[in-house]
């Protein structure tokens, strides 16, 4: 990694974040149950890694995104490609879809805990709908928005209709599918860990919230920061596929 | 074949009451159980005896209330790290880790640490609603002021522009059409925060009631609340799409 | 003609052994944009520069204007050396460059309200600007925002702009490149009538021969790779000029000696 004056700054910044981190608690400023430390993080890290019952955790949490968020892809694209095929349905359903976009999709917790209960199922559902709205929304803008004489072109080499659609309209339309998938991984992954911690018996947001109510603040951080890399890795993974597309595309 | 080309809003009512009209239907018809989904004339009426009663405007009081404060602030923080970050390159580099996590991670994973800060209740939604939607409106304006078309700077440059006038009379106007885009997507992410943060550990407010009613499984009362909340998110939405479209005109074509 | 000398003894414009150089983004050497060009304009000339992509012209018009710091050699105006924008000098760009957010007379108004010059009023500058709408022919449309007008008129705004200000030197850069040919010719047409005026020093950059030929009393041929001034040739026809003008035979020598120039 070249060393610019930008890779400076802002591994000096983190870096600093950490040491104050480290010293305050130490030197008294703060109440370490509030702050807690990295080097207690770390050593919490360890434990909880090496104790039983940490990878059921990660397991029950994963399967849900995995659930949730592939149930979303599986009928987010193809229901977004086929609104974007027929303007008519669009316009029908086009002010409720906009309408829960713009709703907190976690404020349909709740009510999905109600209809599936506190096990894995509401949170699949939650990931589901917080998913799949973007997925939705975006495929349905990249057919919507494939340039017209590119569709042309095709067709005056003779393309009949479903050959336009695979050859001209799916790759040209990509681009804002992985977009779309990309915006809806962080509501998926948000659906999964909010609903564990809201209700459920097992996952990594459940164990975030038991931490924080018995003030174990370096256990909690723990699992806090590994949710937060989850999403970290997941989202920049995405974004890297987005890139090669797009240059590809040109 | 575009026969529709009815007023849009014209065809948001016509779709939304087609839907309450089957919704109503199957669950007369006995096609649905009432206790999961309710029906639309129990939700209105549970929706006007609770405006009678005051408890509607009791828990829409304190949910605005938290938004208000909590997206108020990140509004002025986030413009005010925007432009500075713009302004100094070293602010930039420095927030750019801390912005970066705070837009990627699922914040409200750290409800408990904000629990652990300032206690149960309104102070920690106010927080949550300031962390998730700060990053978004600081993003937006430092990408308002760094993207200002390269043309418009070299045009005013051209003409004697210092670098005060650069900042006043093209930076910030330039920069408008962003930052309101930003404001908006902000909006959705500080309601998010205010309705979690109550679904957990409130006493009053939309997110609490709708968590309250769940718990009791009295579906219609879940389901008028949490009608008030999308109808809120639609509402502030819409509002500032219509301040973003009214200056479009300011941005420049490429 | 009022009775200036015929050669004064320091040129309006003097451009000497300019050379531009710009960075390249993934490479170590530079871009070479203008190399060693040298050129001498007389006051009150109208000068264009043609040559094809990549000859450096546009360059070379932002080195005399001042936003572009050369690598080598250096421009001198009355004998000064350029250092950067200044009253002397406008600008009118290829892609108007007009802020959307302020109405026609606004932006007009934009270069005067820089120049900060004492004891004019706010209304002082409106008043000048509105002079310089109607020369320009948009007169009744002060109010409007340049997204509501079309192309050839966001360029009038452009040329008012630069107009307002009052400059000793007009930089043209292919200010008509983004129109279409029938709104080309008829702003050519009405620019030299506007120019007859004052008869400002004017440098205009264009791809199009006749266009060059057309408007200028002297054309400065590019050639590209590198960047570089090839030929320089004073146009000698008379004044006024017309679309009959472009049919004479001299015009056509004219012509055919830039496209030889070019290939």
């Amino acid at each position: 990694m070249k060393l610019t004056y930008r890779t400076l700054v802002s591994t000096l910044a983190v870096a600093a974040f950490l040491v104050v981190w480290e010293l305050a608690p130490r030197t008294g400023v703060v109440d370490v149950t509030f702050t807690s430390q990295p080097s207690r993080v770390i050593a919490a890290g360890l434990t909880i890694v090496t104790a039983g019952g940490f990878l059921n955790d990660v397991s029950v949490s994963l399967t849900e995104f995995a659930i949730g968020f592939g149930l979303a892809i599986a009928i987010g694209v193809p229901l977004g490609l086929v609104l974007g095929r027929f303007p008519v349905l669009r316009h029908l359903l086009d002010p409720p879809i906009m309408a829960i976009y713009a709703t907190p999709h976690l404020a349909l917790l709740p009510i999905i805990v109600v209809w599936l209960g506190i096990g894995m199922q509401s949170k699949i559902a939650v990931a589901f709908v917080g998913g799949v709205i973007p997925i939705l929304v975006n495929t349905t803008a990249g057919v919507r928005e494939v340039e017209r004489s590119w569709v042309v072109a095709a067709r005056s080499f003779c393309a009949g209709k479903w050959d336009v659609f695979v050859k001209v309209i799916l790759p040209a339309a990509l681009p804002s599918v992985i977009l779309g998938i990309r915006l809806g991984l962080g509501r998926a992954v948000l659906g999964v860990v909010v609903g564990e911690m809201y209700q459920s018996q097992a996952g990594l947001g459940n164990k975030v919230m038991r931490y924080g109510s018995e003030f174990r603040t370096d256990y909690l951080l723990v699992y806090v920061l590994l949710i937060s890399m989850f999403g970290l890795v997941a989202t920049t993974a995405v974004r890297t596929l987005e890139e090669k597309l797009w240059t590809a595309g040109k | 074949m575009d026969g529709w080309k009815m007023k849009p809003v014209f065809l948001g009512i016509a779709s939304f009451a087609i839907i309450l009209l089957a919704w109503e239907a199957a669950v007369r018809l006995g096609w649905v159980n009432p206790f999961f989904v309710s029906q639309p004339s129990a939700v209105a009426a549970t929706l006007s005896r609770t405006a009678r009663s005051g408890e509607l405007g009791h828990n829409l009081a304190v949910s605005f209330r938290e938004f208000v404060i909590g997206y108020g602030l990140s509004v002025v923080v986030g413009i005010l790290a925007g432009a500075l970050a713009s302004r100094f390159r070293t602010v930039e580099y420095a927030l750019d880790p801390l912005l970066w996590f705070l837009y990627s991670a699922p914040l409200i994973a750290f409800y408990p640490i904000f629990v652990l800060w300032f206690g149960l209740g309104v102070p920690t939604v106010i927080a949550l609603a300031f962390l998730l939607s700060f990053p978004q409106i600081t993003t937006s304006t430092l990408n308002g002021f760094q993207n200002v078309s390269p043309g418009l700077i070299r045009a005013a440059r051209s003409f004697g522009a210092g670098e005060m006038d650069l900042l006043w009379k093209v930076v910030l106007p330039a920069s408008v059409p962003t930052v309101i885009a930003g404001l908006r997507l902000g909006i959705g992410r500080a309601l998010m925060g205010v309705v979690v943060g109550e679904l957990f550990g409130s006493t009053a407010g939309l997110g609490y009631s709708i968590s309250y009613y769940g718990g009791l499984l009295k579906t219609t009362d879940l389901i008028a609340s949490l009608v008030v909340i999308i109808i809120l998110g639609v509402l502030c939405t819409q509002s500032l799409s219509a301040l973003e479209a009214r200056f479009d005109s300011w941005r420049v074509d490429d | 003609m009022d009775a200036r000398p015929v050669v004064e003894p320091v040129p309006h414009i003097r451009v000497e052994s300019l050379t531009v150089a710009y960075e390249k983004p993934h490479a170590a050497d530079k871009l070479i944009a203008v190399s060693g060009a040298n050129v001498e304009i007389a006051r009150g000339t109208f000068v264009t520069i043609v040559g094809p992509s990549g000859c450096g012209k546009s360059s070379l018009l932002l080195s005399i204007a001042g936003l572009v710091k050369p690598a080598a050699g250096c421009v001198r105006i009355n004998g000064n050396p350029v250092s950067g924008p200044g009253r002397d000098r406008a600008v009118v760009f290829q892609d108007f460059a007009l802020m959307p957010w302020r109405t026609v007379i606004a932006n007009v108004r934009f270069g005067l309200e820089l120049q900060r010059l004492p004891g004019l009023t706010a209304e002082d500058l409106t008043a000048r600007a509105r002079r310089y709408v109607e020369l320009v022919g948009l007169k009744g449309f002060e109010h409007y925002h340049p997204h509501q007008l079309s192309g050839g008129m966001r360029q009038r705004v452009g040329i008012a702009r630069a107009l307002a200000v009052d400059p000793e030197i007009l930089l043209l850069d292919e200010p008509f490149g983004s129109l279409d040919a029938q709104t080309r010719d008829q702003m050519g047409s009405e620019l030299i009538t506007i120019w007859e005026r004052d008869k400002k020093t004017a440098l205009f950059v264009t791809h199009s021969i006749d266009e060059a030929i057309f408007l200028a009393d002297q054309v400065v041929v590019m050639a590209a790779n590198p960047g570089r001034i090839t030929e320089i040739i004073p146009v000698s026809l008379p004044r006024p000029r017309s679309v009959e003008t472009t049919d004479s035979k001299q015009f056509i020598e004219y012509r055919q000696r830039i496209r030889e120039r070019l290939s």
